[in-house]
């Protein structure tokens, strides 16, 4: 019959390889809790050293993981990644302004006027410790504590250059695509931000 | 290997080591977070009608809600039978309206049926004597 052959001739059309929409979906669902399984907790160790918090840090993550998902999902993987530290970053700043604000705020209300700068400075760190052997874990645990308080005390850019360039390896056009910036601005920061670090840190580090 | 180097190395290996020593309870809240947040993703590719599905029940209890206040807003009872005046008494002029309108006797009824009587005598008495028509 010629109405049949002209179905089976429009069947024929739509018959391609190209796998369904839904099976795309699933494909860099996948792909992506991959990727994000292999990178959370180096985005949350950066997190937390910006943001002390660790509370703070896990949700600045999350939030980052959502809109990631939600809205580059179907994005290249190549592209994730500074895709990725791009949004984290934007929420560490976003919180920091609102710290601000809330701390500006909060002068005008009762109550104890404690710096929390202040606060959080262990007066006990500058003591001499007289135990004759410390493990090596304890040792690397406060040297790293010791570049975390260094690492705060740089302007922003700074520290997202050396953490990005230094603790997550990435290269500098991919720092450059992450801080949307120049990689010549990439480089600069990144080089103010050692030069600082080890004028604070100094040889005892 | 330089100087600088060493430095960068150095700090490197101390992010990583915390990366590794991280404790199981945080790694745990990592994995949660990441399991909501592609769950919330993948919910929100789903087209609308898939959606829906969420807010059935409590679209259904608020429009049982809205329902059932607006038949006991809108019963008999919560109206007033009877008016009554600013003073608190009650308005006897609305109960002799309500009491001399049953059926027949209604005033404005009586002058409907006989319009056209009306008409004639009303047109009668302006000509003159009604022998005259």
């Amino acid at each position: 019959m010629p109405a049949f052959a002209t179905l089976n001739r429009a069947f024929k059309v739509w018959d391609g390889p190209a796998p369904a929409p839904e099976e795309a979906v699933l494909e860099y669902t996948k792909e992506l809790e991959k990727f994000l399984a292999e990178i959370e907790r180096r985005a949350f160790r950066m997190a937390q050293v910006a943001l002390r918090d660790p509370d703070d840090a896990m949700d600045v993550v999350q939030d980052a993981m959502l809109k990631l998902a939600r809205n580059y999902a179907s994005r290249p993987s190549a592209e994730w990644r500074p895709l990725f530290y791009r949004i984290l970053e934007n929420g560490i700043r976003d919180l920091q302004r609102r710290r601000t604000v809330r701390k500006r705020f909060m002068v005008w209300l009762p109550g104890p006027k404690e710096d929390p700068e202040n606060q959080a400075q262990d007066p006990l760190e500058n003591v001499a410790d007289s135990s004759p052997a410390i493990p090596e874990t304890l040792m690397q645990g406060q040297a790293m504590e010791k570049l975390e308080t260094s690492l705060r005390a740089l302007p922003r850019r700074q520290r997202e250059a050396f953490m990005l360039r230094n603790f997550e390896g990435m290269d500098v056009a991919e720092t450059a695509a992450a801080m949307g910036c120049s990689e010549g601005s990439v480089k600069t920061h990144y080089s103010r931000a050692v030069h600082a670090l080890r004028e604070q840190l100094g040889e005892v580090w | 290997m330089n100087e600088r180097s060493q430095f960068e190395e150095r700090a490197r290996a101390l992010f990583h080591d915390s990366v590794d020593w991280m404790d199981y309870a945080l790694r745990s809240r990592l994995t949660q977070a990441r399991v909501a947040a592609l769950e919330a993703a993948s919910a929100g590719r789903r087209p609308w009608f898939a959606r829906l599905g969420v807010w059935t029940p409590a679209g259904g209890v608020t429009a049982a809600a809205v329902l059932g206040a607006f038949l006991w807003l809108g019963s008999p009872t919560s109206h007033q039978a009877v008016t009554v005046a600013a003073d608190g008494q009650t308005n006897l002029e609305d109960l002799d309206i309500v009491a001399s309108s049953d059926g027949n006797t209604d005033a404005m009824d009586m002058l409907q049926d006989d319009i056209e009587f009306y008409d004639w005598a009303d047109r009668t008495a302006g000509a003159g004597s009604p022998a005259s028509t």
